[in-house]
């Protein structure tokens, strides 16, 4: 907690106070501790940034040896290149619906497990470890699964909906320009509702259950409690989920990569496949850059967003 | 930068190869030379496959073949390519390439030139549309192994039931298909079957269909020919002989269904002609295998795929990879490829040939559409523009864009890429 060490405060967990022995300052110190991290960090993080961003200014064509400065140039094509836009259209809209759905359906499934811990038979953390599998699977694993789940012919979807009579001719799930984008975001919430409700949970065990006695003598009812304690007592935990999803999403790459390779027409290419194939299918290194950093930006700016938002609770934290 | 990441990666990964593998031939006095052959999986007996590199190293005391198979994944083994020879040091002598990455690594240099397998004499041998895809700036950089191309598959026992021939232009086969399918009154029965995904293979059934309406893909014609044939691949599935999966299938998805007796004609490369006709297959000896229909007045049309053999620049043993590359082409091995794995050979005779012939009879159907197979652009921008028509293809297929506005908007990017005026009426490729 107070890494830099504060002459006066004493190191907890130590009976008379004391602290070990060392040869080197305490500011000496701590620079020694966080060294190696620090050095992983840049290694495998500013660098690799650093380096796209330089190859971002460049014209880059390895196949006809052309490797030349060309200043901010690919990014003016990227701001006239429709396909970069219908990207970030699919992007920000696949973003915006799954985080929306995973977020409410997260607090919902929080809620039960919640209820199922503080009922008569005990915790049971089996639903727990039971609840976490779509989000354990690898992703390209769970894609190749629901390929088949959606499959038009012979998948379970639509088996299911012919039986109950709500559809007659199977839907095309993956090969509709309109069913194809929301296939692939319920995929991504059936994929990762587990992980956010996993925080939401941690987040409603931090409840005090006195603040739900108090309100219950009052008279509120159940939806009371939930819009009123239970809702602003989750605030930082759902800004944190927000953060970690939108994150996700926004750079989401191989559910729907899997699913429908960015088709039909494009409509499900995000901003990650778009790079994808710039970089590594046709070779357009400074463009692809362009593209990567772009994304990048984007993503900081999502995030910086977020952190605007989060800062009242996190001033209240410390 | 990337190429930094590249040089890396790689030393790590022969690093690590390099001090797990066992020592080869341990018995022999002398240590034998190992060639590395990479390629991707191959449909077929590996051990069929396996016998003929045995063969090879009989023939040539000392050297030991090693394959090093990649994923069947055509993009991933382009993928590991790029990142393997332009860190310019290939760990391997020999790779099998695409028919299209030919001018692409030719361009990039990471391929040599291979005059001396080609001497004049036997260029004869092989069909031109392959030699032009393996020929870049006037020298061939690869040498054809296998070939593949697109042909009509049709369900024989049903277009006999109701006295049909296979048809010979897309409306007779509208018109069959749609007589057979209310006639047997089946609703798992589709018409016809194809590869409509967003990806290469979309592109390869489009460019046979407008090649066989007459027309070309980048030169425009007033009659607006090839609008007409990209609109019918849309119509096919709104007029219901197709049924809307083809918007997401690939070959293997189309061959399933087929294979499952699920279609009465499908659109497919060559290689699925062992596998439909497998001992365990629904549909064995109930399938005939045709050319491709076309629009009236205009001859068939068919797209030419297969694989190459090349010899990466810097590669450790280039003359023993040549002396492979020979074996492997030749006559004999070409005959052996085609009886035990059901590869079609690239050589001209191989399909007059009688034995293989009753072995293969199918090979005299396909003589004729390889004889007239097209190469697709042959440009070391290929890639760049098939990206660009992939999308544009798949809207008109799935109804999203007009036919007429998705060949104008492809049309204008792939000049953009090959540097060319739009007003320019022939490029300089076909």
């Amino acid at each position: 907690m107070n890494p830099a060490g504060g002459e006066s405060a004493p190191v907890p967990g130590r009976r008379d106070g004391s602290r070990p022995r060392r040869f080197v300052s305490d500011e000496a110190w701590s620079y020694l501790c966080v060294g190696p991290g620090l050095f992983i960090l840049v290694l495998l993080g500013l660098l690799p940034i650093l380096g796209a961003i330089w190859l971002s200014a460049q014209r880059r064509l390895p196949i006809f040896g052309i490797s030349e400065f060309v200043g901010l140039r690919n990014y003016a094509a990227l701001m006239g290149d429709a396909r970069f836009w219908e990207a970030c259209r699919t992007t920000l809209y696949f973003t915006a619906v799954s985080v929306t759905a995973e977020v409410i359906l997260g607090i919902g499934l929080a809620l039960l497990l919640h209820g199922t811990d503080e009922s008569r038979t005990g915790e049971r953390p089996w639903i727990r470890v039971m609840i976490l599998i779509p989000w354990a699977l690898p992703t390209v694993v769970s894609a190749r699964m629901w390929e088949w789940l959606y499959h038009s012919e012979a998948g379970l979807f639509n088996y299911g909906l012919r039986a109950v009579g709500l559809i007659q001719e199977p839907i095309n799930w993956l090969g509709d320009p309109f069913w194809a984008i929301h296939a692939a975001i319920l995929m991504d919430v059936w994929k990762t509702t587990p992980f956010a409700s996993l925080l939401f949970l941690a987040g409603l065990k931090a409840v005090p259950p006195d603040l739900y006695l108090a309100a219950r003598v009052d008279g509120a009812g159940a939806w009371t409690s939930f819009r009123h304690i239970t809702l602003p007592l989750l605030g930082p935990i759902i800004l944190v989920v927000l953060v970690f999803r939108t994150m996700d999403a926004f750079r989401v790459f191989d559910a729907v990569y899997v699913l429908t390779g960015g088709g039909p027409g494009n409509t499900t290419e995000t901003l990650s496949i778009y790079a994808y194939k710039t970089l590594f299918q046709t070779l357009q290194f400074g463009y692809g850059s362009a593209l990567a950093t772009g994304m990048f930006l984007a993503v900081l700016a999502l995030t910086a967003g977020h952190m605007v938002l989060l800062r009242p609770y996190l001033r209240e934290v410390s | 930068m990337t190429r930094l990441l590249a040089i890396a990666c790689l030393s790590v990964v022969s690093f690590v190869v390099g001090s797990c593998e066992p020592n080869p031939g341990s018995s022999s006095s002398r240590t034998p030379t190992v060639l590395v052959f990479k390629h991707g999986k191959l449909s077929g007996d590996p051990q069929a496959f396996q016998a003929l590199l045995k063969e090879f190293e009989t023939q040539h005391p000392g050297l030991v073949v090693r394959e090093e198979i990649l994923p069947a994944s055509t993009d991933q083994q382009h993928q590991y390519y790029v990142m393997n020879l332009e860190g310019r040091t290939p760990t391997f002598d020999l790779l099998a390439a695409d028919v299209i990455w030919v001018p692409e690594f030719a361009r990039a240099g990471w391929i040599q030139s291979l005059d001396q397998l080609l001497p004049a004499t036997d260029r004869k041998e092989f069909f031109p549309a392959t030699l032009q895809a393996a020929t870049f700036e006037g020298r061939p950089y690869a040498i054809p192994w296998h070939l593949d191309v697109g042909v009509l598959y049709y369900r024989r026992d049903l277009l006999e039931r109701y006295g049909f021939a296979p048809p010979g232009t897309w409306a007779d086969l509208v018109r069959i298909a749609r007589m057979i399918l209310e006639g047997e009154r089946n609703p798992g029965l589709k018409g016809f079957v194809w590869q409509g995904k967003q990806y290469e293979g979309l592109l390869c059934v489009a460019l046979e269909f407008i090649w066989g309406n007459g027309a070309e893909l980048l030169v425009r014609d007033t009659e607006g020919k090839a609008e007409a044939a990209l609109a019918f691949m849309r119509d096919l599935i709104r007029q219901g002989t197709s049924p809307a999966l083809v918007a997401t299938a690939d070959e293997e998805a189309a061959r399933h269904l087929f294979q499952a007796g699920r279609a009465v004609f499908m659109r497919n490369w060559s290689y699925a002609w062992s596998l439909l006709q497998r001992e365990d297959s629904p549909v064995r000896d109930k399938v005939g295998l045709a050319p491709l229909p076309s629009f009236p007045k205009h001859p068939s049309a068919s797209v030419l795929g297969g694989w190459m053999l090349a010899v990466p620049r810097g590669a450790a043993r280039p003359t023993e990879a040549q002396e492979l590359i020979r074996f492997l082409t030749s006559s004999s091995m070409q005959r052996r490829m085609a009886l035990q794995l059901g590869y079609n050979p690239v050589r001209r005779r191989l399909y007059e040939d009688p034995e293989l012939e009753k072995a293969q009879p199918w090979l005299t159907a396909l003589y004729p559409v390889v004889r007239t197979a097209r190469p697709r652009l042959v440009t070391p921008y290929y890639l760049m523009v098939s990206q660009v028509l992939q999308p544009e293809v798949s809207a008109v297929v799935v109804g999203r864009r007009s036919a007429k506005a998705a060949l104008a908007s492809a049309r204008r990017q792939i000049y953009q890429i090959l540097g060319l005026q739009e007003d320019h009426s022939r490029p300089s490729f076909p």
